[in-house]
């Protein structure tokens, strides 16, 4: 197990090599360049030539990149040109809140999912088994921006219930004030602003995860050893939920661990949506005004976070699945 | 284990549904009641933006939100009032000693919001800064003519350039900086100002905190804290606001939700002339559009009041030439080419432009009359604004291909000449030289469509060497003429300035310019 682990760690490496070599390259391939972003519309050519001068830009490309990797080897990511402050603190200040947001969201993806995926399997072709996969239909379709515009208008427009944009504290900040002074108003209040951005991430989320769930239940339920579990006279309830719905999740694992990866790259419009100071944002303004060092170190957080994700998804798939670990 | 995991999810559950359960009242928020509020009026006044500031140093800034923070830190030699005139802030008073020599004398019981004295060597240190090719202050352009700046005592700052250039008062409302900046590396982020509120607290892509300096030059501010909230997206800022979790948004904003927001009986609603205009670009480079009869042709056939009306709901006005409404040098005079296709049609028609070969395509010697469209994804009402007038050139036989990039990739393109007509806009136009300059004078840096009419040349270097406000007018009044007639650009409408704010919001003044340093004077009611 501690082989595999290790192994599985190993091929992490050429994976976020690969992607900051493929990063470094889009960027500087397409057309625009920092310098100009910065010095804006009255700026001359030699103007932009002088900061690209500045900015190291005007130097041969593979020196360029090997100097980013040899410096990244050290952990420094470089200065974000726009911010003028070293990427990692930038990242470290932004990663959180995308991670809140994801983890957030996947959990409300499950809450939703997994009794939806299972009803609807237990009551196939029932007007439950239906309506639950008409909101799962719709889960999918709807883009999640417009989700969250639907849902600002009804719960802080209308309603006036919840916040219509923007972060309080963290939520461990919150649970640390809870703990220390028994006050739960700024956890209280960060939830509040967690909660639509979460939801309209987390319904995209469950849409999917309903379905696999119900899929895979509905072969679990129709196999022999659920057959034999019931003529035993096992509860019904026992039958489902220990020897179907167990047997069914391998899969499911499978598909929470990449929608983890959707979900990170959703939250970057979620993010715009709801004003949530995340990671997401930063990189669609880093890419937008061509900061090099800004995207590069976000876009390989994000990658090796996925990367990681999907190592601990494999380690839980040999934990929940005995065939594997024998 | 079971059990514990239950309880976990169910407290969850329990917590986000309480959440969710309770309503928020959002004006006032109890964070706000703060003890120096008083009964009657709110001590925080919320606003809303579209981006983060890149820094809040001023002279760095390549974004509208840090010139905003900086209308309220900081404060420059003069300030523009609704008409674009200078008026004294730090500057007491000023004087022109002769064409290239400008002398300011400043205030002299104004501090630092740290406690030091603002002194001249706090302006030399900023416009010398500015002007430091290597230092990439996007402002540099505007401030070239500036030779020497000399400071003979503590308040008096003494300018001196190498050629007459009459806007550079208007330009010092550029706001200053202490020398102290110089050692402190992390002034950008936690900035000393001279303006009527400091700076608290700055959570990035969230909100910036800064609270009343109560010792501001002009006294006191009305209300005790400013909050600046970053909400990237139209519709949420606009849905914000409705919501009553900000006090104040404005401009960029959809044009769509604005008769929405007019019948909220809420909210105030104010429109005006801003200071940008939106404009078809056209390449003087390109083999086709070198010829004027094409340019006038094709004028012709851009219905600018239709695209007001219908693509930006008329919060985008049509425009008669470059000169803002805004402007002291704007007339109602200055004539455009009217829409009226037959007419442009027979203008190409009687230029050789003629679809000969019954393919439904003009064309001339066998070339086929194709002019490529382009403009930025960023802004939709553009890329709206270019269909529209594609789908005009196509149903009168010009092949009008379209291409829209995101902004760094276009400018790009724009600079380097690759393109044949593209729609662009111009911001803070705040005198008719920054509007003209550097963007038809031959070889100027922002002249994309590379134009070159020594008439003009002369014209524009007039204006900027001629002092008297009045005799300015009428030169600028014929530049944009001679650009209309000649077809170098085609002025799309005037960049409309929305400020949408809560009803209770008191004293407040809007600016064409969208400066919020009035916002010292407003209060929100409870």
């Amino acid at each position: 197990m501690v082989k595999y682990v290790f192994n599985r760690i190993l091929q992490i490496i050429p994976v976020v090599l690969g992607i900051t070599v493929l990063v470094f390259f889009i960027m500087r391939m397409i057309p625009g360049d920092p310098a100009m972003v910065m010095l804006g519309q009255d700026a001359t050519p030699e103007d932009i030539a002088r900061i690209r001068a500045i900015l190291g830009l005007d130097r041969n490309i593979f020196v360029q990149l090997f100097s980013y990797i040899k410096n990244m080897l050290m952990l420094d990511f470089g200065n974000s040109i726009f911010l003028r402050q070293p990427v990692l603190e930038v990242i470290k200040a932004s990663f959180p809140a995308t991670i809140e947001l994801a983890v957030t969201a996947l959990i409300i993806s499950l809450i939703i999912a997994v009794p939806l995926g299972i009803i609807s399997a237990v009551k196939q072709n029932s007007w439950v088994d239906y309506t639950s996969m008409a909101f799962a239909q719709l889960g999918i379709s709807m883009p999640v921006f417009w989700t969250g515009v639907l849902l600002i208008l009804l719960f802080s427009v209308k309603l006036g219930w919840l916040p219509s944009f923007g972060r309080g504290e963290s939520i461990i900040e919150g649970l640390k004030v809870l703990v220390t002074t028994g006050s739960g108003e700024v956890l209280l209040a960060s939830l509040k602003k967690l909660i639509l951005p979460a939801a309209s991430l987390g319904i995209m989320g469950s849409a999917m995860i309903s379905r696999m769930i119900r899929s895979t239940m509905l072969e679990v339920l129709d196999s022999d050893y659920v057959r034999t579990a019931r003529a035993k006279g096992t509860v019904e309830r026992k039958v489902i939920m220990k020897h179907a719905f167990r047997n069914a999740l391998l899969p499911v694992v499978t598909i929470v661990g990449l929608q983890f990866g959707t979900l990170l790259g959703g939250s970057i419009i979620t993010e715009s949506v709801f004003a949530w100071p995340g990671i997401g944002r930063i990189i669609v303004t880093a890419i937008s005004q061509r900061d090099f060092p800004l995207v590069q170190g976000g876009v390989i957080f994000l990658a090796t976070t996925f990367a990681v994700m999907n190592l601990l998804v494999d380690v839980l798939y040999v934990v929940i699945n005995p065939k594997i670990r024998h | 284990m079971k059990k514990r995991i239950l309880s976990l999810v169910l407290v969850v559950v329990i917590l986000v549904f309480s959440a969710a359960c309770g309503k928020t009242d959002s004006v006032p928020q109890p964070a706000e009641q703060g003890s120096s509020g008083t009964t009657e009026y709110r001590d925080t006044i919320k606003i809303g933006v579209d981006v983060d500031p890149n820094t809040l140093d001023p002279r760095l800034q390549t974004n509208v939100t840090v010139m905003r923070v900086g209308e309220l830190v900081f404060s420059g030699l003069v300030e523009l009032n609704e008409k674009l005139e200078p008026q004294p802030c730090l500057a007491e008073s000023w004087e022109q000693k002769d064409a290239t020599t400008l002398v300011f004398h400043l205030r002299k019981d104004i501090k630092w919001h740290d406690g030091n004295s603002f002194t001249a060597a706090d302006v030399k240190y900023t416009y010398e800064t500015i002007l430091d090719k290597d230092f990439g202050s996007a402002a540099r352009a505007r401030y070239v003519p500036i030779k020497e700046i000399l400071t003979p005592d503590d308040y008096t700052v003494q300018f001196n350039l190498s050629e007459p250039y009459a806007p550079i008062l208007t330009y010092m409302d550029h706001k200053i900086v202490p020398q102290s900046a110089k050692d402190n590396p992390g002034f950008a982020e936690n900035p000393v100002g001279t303006g009527p509120y400091k700076f608290v607290s700055w959570s990035k892509n969230s909100v910036i905190k800064l609270t009343a300096n109560d010792s501001y030059f002009d006294g006191a501010p009305a209300t005790k804290n400013i909050e600046i909230y970053t909400i990237p997206d139209n519709t949420t800022r606009v849905s914000a606001l409705e919501a009553g979790d900000v006090d104040f948004i404005h401009s960029p904003l959809s044009p769509q939700d604005i008769p929405r927001m007019k019948q909220n009986d809420k909210v105030v609603v104010h429109q005006t002339s801003g200071l940008g205009v939106t404009f078809v670009n056209f390449n003087h480079q390109s083999e086709i559009l070198k010829d004027r009869n094409v340019r006038t042709g094709l004028s012709y056939m851009i219905d600018k009041d239709t695209i007001s009306r219908d693509i930006y709901q008329s919060m985008d006005t049509p425009a008669n030439g470059p000169i803002l409404p805004a402007s002291w040098a704007y007339s109602e005079d200055i004539k455009d080419n009217p829409y009226d296709p037959a007419k442009g049609l027979q203008i190409l028609n009687d230029a050789g432009w003629k679809d000969t070969n019954g393919d439904g395509i003009l064309d001339k010697g066998g070339k086929k009359l194709t002019v490529k469209l382009s403009t930025h994804t960023e802004d939709p009402n553009r890329m709206q604004a270019l269909e529209f007038i594609q789908n005009s050139f196509a149903s009168n036989g010009i092949d009008a291909p379209v291409s829209t990039f995101e902004w760094a990739t276009f400018s790009s393109d724009l600079t380097a000449g690759n393109y044949d007509i593209s729609i662009v806009g111009l911001l803070n136009i705040n005198d008719p030289d920054r509007g003209l300059y550097i963007q038809f004078h031959t070889g100027g840096g922002q002249n994309y469509g590379k134009y070159s009419y020594p008439e003009l040349d002369t014209l524009l270097d007039k204006g900027r060497s001629t002092s008297d406000q009045s005799e300015r007018a009428k030169i600028y009044q014929q530049a944009a003429q001679m650009i209309n007639d000649e077809v170098m650009w085609k002025t799309l409408v005037f960049q409309g300035y929305i400020a949408m704010y809560n009803k209770n919001l008191e004293g407040y003044t809007p600016m064409p310019s969208g400066q919020i340093s009035a916002m010292r004077d407003a209060k929100v009611k409870r």
